[in-house]
């Protein structure tokens, strides 16, 4: 599959998926103990996140996640 | 060392009180501390085929400390991360051509020893509440290189189920090669770093969430790898890359709760692409599996595909006044292909966690198939355990 035709295949994902989010019922704070859950953060652990990041920063052309960056190192 | 006994009984008592069937020490958002420990070791394969010079590649050792408290009756939460490395190993140094204009791999003569130090610490103002701001100071520390950075990013819900996030950082980094005047390196470099996101998060029902954002980052300075050399026809050069880069990307997760057995999935996708024609594809699956008694199981899948920065060549044979050129293989195309296995159990305040993952990389793997060889490409292994604590 050619590189162009993936990204618009991921841009219509994401578009489905905001329209998808802009037609959901809305859930009530006291509905929300499931999505409250240590397993449904962004980021459980983000101890060991940041290394598995620095390690993919150290042997690959692409980096980054949602949120602010850090500075560089020298692996990279 | 030893508790002291005060504290011992604090702990003791504090252990008593916890149901026994407390799921995860971090399942709780009221802990106003916590401490986490990680020691994690990083190996990377020896090259196979023809190489030259010593084949073993890196291997580091890094020690993580994290601890997450509450200040000022709440209204601020501050975290401070430590890190220690210490790397040894060869790296790519570059490629030559052989007598059939196969590529060969170099690799660094000596065996490259130096450890890394960093400090992180973010301050986030009204850390309870929905809407808040984080403001964050790093520093990175190496014998050749000083990175330090600043950052401030914003979480503000826009209804009850949209959450926007934005926010920026900048890192000055300096550049000072060892042995530069041996090798006629350059001595004495910078580079600086914008970043800037925003997000988008949507409740989506009682057991999803999405999250949608996009990240750009301005690259300007020096870019080059002081240590990489190329061979230029019948030159061996030091690597040349252009002196500003931006990359943007696009990024998409999504979490859902499968509570009724204790599990959660985690799917992140990734678009990347960057002004020196580097583009890039990440996929990542988690699944989360509580097992009960504390014990908790997370299997990790991820694809990344990276098609080649205009400039990379293994080698000219007959170059044509190319101003830019690196064999660098974090440039090449590929694909990558990585494994990873976490078992964590959770003891009252206290949570243990051992982990193992598996990173192979290849041509095979990219979803575009580049002509130019990647000789260096890296398997490698990366372990770790760890200890987590959290006190009310």
């Amino acid at each position: 599959m050619r590189p162009d035709l993936l990204l618009r295949l991921a841009c219509a994902l994401a578009c489905g998926a905001v329209l998808a989010a802009c037609a959901t019922t809305p859930v009530q704070p006291w509905e929300r103990a499931h999505l409250a859950r240590w397993d449904m953060r962004w980021d459980p652990d983000s101890v060991q996140t940041a290394m598995k990041q620095h390690a993919y920063f150290s042997k690959e052309g692409s980096s980054g996640t949602i949120g602010a960056a850090g500075g560089g190192c020298g692996c990279n | 060392m030893r508790p002291s006994a005060p504290l011992a009984a604090l702990l003791s008592a504090a252990t008593a009180l916890l149901p026994t069937a407390r799921a995860n020490a971090a399942d709780s958002d009221e802990a106003s501390t916590r401490a986490s420990y990680r020691f994690s070791e990083y190996d990377e394969d020896a090259l196979h085929g023809t190489v030259v010079g010593d084949p073993r590649r890196y291997r580091v050792l890094s020690q993580q400390l994290a601890v997450d408290t509450k200040l000022d009756g709440g209204a601020w939460g501050v975290k401070l991360d430590a890190t220690h490395e210490v790397m040894s190993g060869s790296s790519p140094w570059f490629v030559a051509p052989d007598a059939q204009q196969r590529p060969v791999q170099v690799l660094s003569g000596a065996t490259i020893r130096d450890h890394r130090s960093a400090l992180s610490v973010a301050l986030t103002q009204n850390p309870g509440a929905s809407a808040n701001t984080t403001y964050t100071v790093s520093y990175s520390g190496e014998r050749d290189y000083h990175a330090a950075a600043i950052g401030a990013e914003r979480s503000q819900p826009l209804d009850t189920a949209t959450t926007l996030g934005y926010g920026g950082s900048f890192s000055h980094d300096l550049v000072e090669p060892t042995d530069a005047t041996q090798y006629n390196r350059i001595a004495h470099a910078t580079k600086n770093t914008a970043s800037t996101f925003a997000s988008l998060s949507w409740v989506l029902d009682r057991d999803s969430v999405l999250q949608a954002g996009v990240q750009v980052n301005l690259g300007h300075g020096y870019l080059t790898d002081p240590y990489k050399l190329f061979s230029y026809g019948a030159d061996i050069l030091a690597e040349r890359r252009p002196d500003r880069r931006v990359e943007a990307a696009g990024l998409v997760r999504y979490r859902h709760s499968y509570a009724q057995i204790d599990a959660a999935l985690h799917l992140d996708y990734r678009y990347a692409q960057d002004s020196w024609g580097l583009t890039s594809h990440t996929l990542e699956a988690s699944w989360y599996q509580g097992l009960g008694h504390g014990w908790r199981l997370v299997p990790t899948l991820r694809w990344y595909s990276q098609s080649a920065a205009r400039f990379y060549a293994p080698f000219l044979a007959a170059p044509a006044g190319q101003r830019f050129y690196s064999s660098d293989y974090r440039l090449g195309t590929y694909g990558a292909f990585t494994t990873s296995i976490n078992v964590r159990k959770a003891i009252g305040r206290w949570e243990f966690s051992l982990g193992a993952e598996r990173y192979h990389s290849a041509k095979g793997l990219a979803l575009e198939g580049g002509s130019a060889a990647v000789p260096a490409l890296v398997d490698s292994t990366r372990v770790w355990a760890g200890l987590d604590f959290g006190l009310d």
